[in-house]
């Protein structure tokens, strides 16, 4: 069965009462499935209103957990989001982009969703509603490992919240082509310039350990260089986070070296603070 | 599930197994073939249709989560005999091979085409206030949800600009 409440309580009823689906964009379940039948229960999110929609809520924005990339791209958003923007229109196709929703993305889990080191670079909360309450998490807690989170059967997301700053955001990913590919990594970073230097930086990866993750020591050893030793303080980093594997689309070899130029290159390109609409 | 929908203009009151995809939908209740099931993954583009005017993979969603959307698929476009000035660059332009993915190609042109003249920004555009010029790069780029496996994208990327100049 399908079911598509109009409210929140309305939603959350029907995940208390069994073993129902959470269906937001849709672009991941079906794929998954392969050649299985549906889930038995479903709960179609698309119908509550109250969870789309990007604005300010005091310091921090809010988008709503079922907000499309294709939202997120047109969004009237400072450039903090700019990294943002750039995974927004990197995931999938123009088509996956107008149905998938940033929680889909999170809550999928994939250690190659786009959405998720740019979210990390954000310092990005959750917000989980269930019968319990409301509960708020970093993004980077919520997340487990791979296809897990701290998000229970009973419970759905029902927002982002991004602290505002005044940094930059940047992201790139990597991939055998540009569109509808999985990422072989991607980075995603906020940089706070003085000048030619970084004033402060987060730094966030993908696809290159079973949870995308924040850098922290690099992040420290960037503070106060200037554009130009980038390069340098990168490849010098240890970087112990990154524990990429091998599969098909590239060795773990290839994986980590990609990473680090990948990484130099988001930090230049937010230093270079291009704008995107 | 009762879901209706407004198809290519019509209105259609559908009885269906909520897990009944909009692909589904389209092909098996309302006969509408024309628009293509490739992967059913959401990776081929085949199955492009317009939903409120946004072009989606209809693989991807099901039919009753559109209830009271407007839909338009390559049946809504043209006809044989009323052709849309992108189905008629395609023939003019011999923008296909096989044909199996034209359908979702034109759709998600059709779609693409309107974004431009909105002001979309693509992720190869330079300036990303003032609209975009539909080089070969920009066409290539947005249409890349898209695929071809008889490789007629150079005259893909023909037709779409004939049509996009002829209706500037």
């Amino acid at each position: 069965m399908l079911h598509r409440p109009q409210t929140l309580d309305a939603a959350l009823a029907l995940l208390s009462a069994g073993d129902a689906v959470i269906l937001a964009g849709g672009t991941d379940i079906y794929p998954a499935l392969r050649d299985r039948p549906p889930p038995a229960e479903m709960v179609d999110l698309s119908g509550i209103t109250g969870l789309r929609g990007i604005g300010r809520e005091g310091d921090s924005w809010r988008i709503g957990a079922a907000t499309t990339w294709t939202e997120i791209l047109h969004a009237d958003l400072p450039p903090l989001f700019d990294g943002l923007k750039l995974a927004a229109r990197e995931v999938g196709s123009v088509q996956i982009q107008n149905a998938g929703t940033v929680a889909g993305n999170i809550c999928n889990a994939s250690p190659a969703a786009d959405g998720v080191p740019a979210f990390l670079a954000l310092e990005a909360q959750i917000e989980v509603q269930g019968p319990g309450g409301t509960r708020c998490m970093a993004v980077e807690d919520f997340i487990r490992g791979p296809r897990m989170t701290r998000l229970d059967r009973s419970e759905l997301v029902t927002a982002i919240y991004v602290p505002d700053s005044p940094g930059q955001g940047a992201f790139l990913k990597l991939g055998a082509r540009k569109y509808l590919v999985i990422s072989i990594a991607m980075v995603g970073a906020v940089v706070l310039a003085e000048g030619d230097r970084i004033a402060k930086a987060r730094v966030a990866v993908g696809s290159c350990s079973p949870v995308a993750c924040r850098l922290r020591d690099l992040e420290t050893a960037l503070a106060g260089i200037s554009a130009r030793d980038i390069a340098k303080a990168v490849s010098a980093a240890p970087l112990p986070e990154l524990v990429p594997i091998g599969d098909v689309r590239a060795t773990s070899h290839y994986r980590s070296d990609a990473a680090r130029t990948l990484i130099t290159r988001t930090l230049l390109q937010a230093m270079e603070a291009r704008n995107v609409a | 599930m009762q879901t209706n929908l407004t198809i290519n203009g019509t209105p259609q009151r559908l009885e269906l197994d909520p897990r009944t995809t909009l692909l589904d939908a389209l092909r098996h209740h309302l006969g509408l073939t024309g628009s293509k099931k490739g992967c059913d993954h959401g990776q081929c583009g085949a199955c492009t249709v317009m939903v409120n005017g946004r072009r989606i993979n209809a693989c991807l969603t099901l039919a009753c989560m559109h209830d009271g959307d407007e839909v338009t698929t390559i049946e809504g476009i043209g006809q044989p005999d009323n052709l849309s000035p992108l189905q008629q660059a395609f023939v003019s332009e011999d923008g296909f091979q096989c044909g199996y993915c034209t359908p979702g190609q034109i759709c998600s042109a059709t779609a693409m085409l309107e974004e431009v003249r909105n002001g979309w920004p693509s992720h190869v555009t330079d300036d990303l206030d003032g609209g975009a010029d539909l080089t070969t790069e920009e066409i290539s780029e947005r249409m890349s949800g898209n695929l071809c496996r008889c490789s007629a994208y150079p005259n893909i990327v023909e037709a779409i600009r004939k049509a996009a100049g002829e209706n500037a």
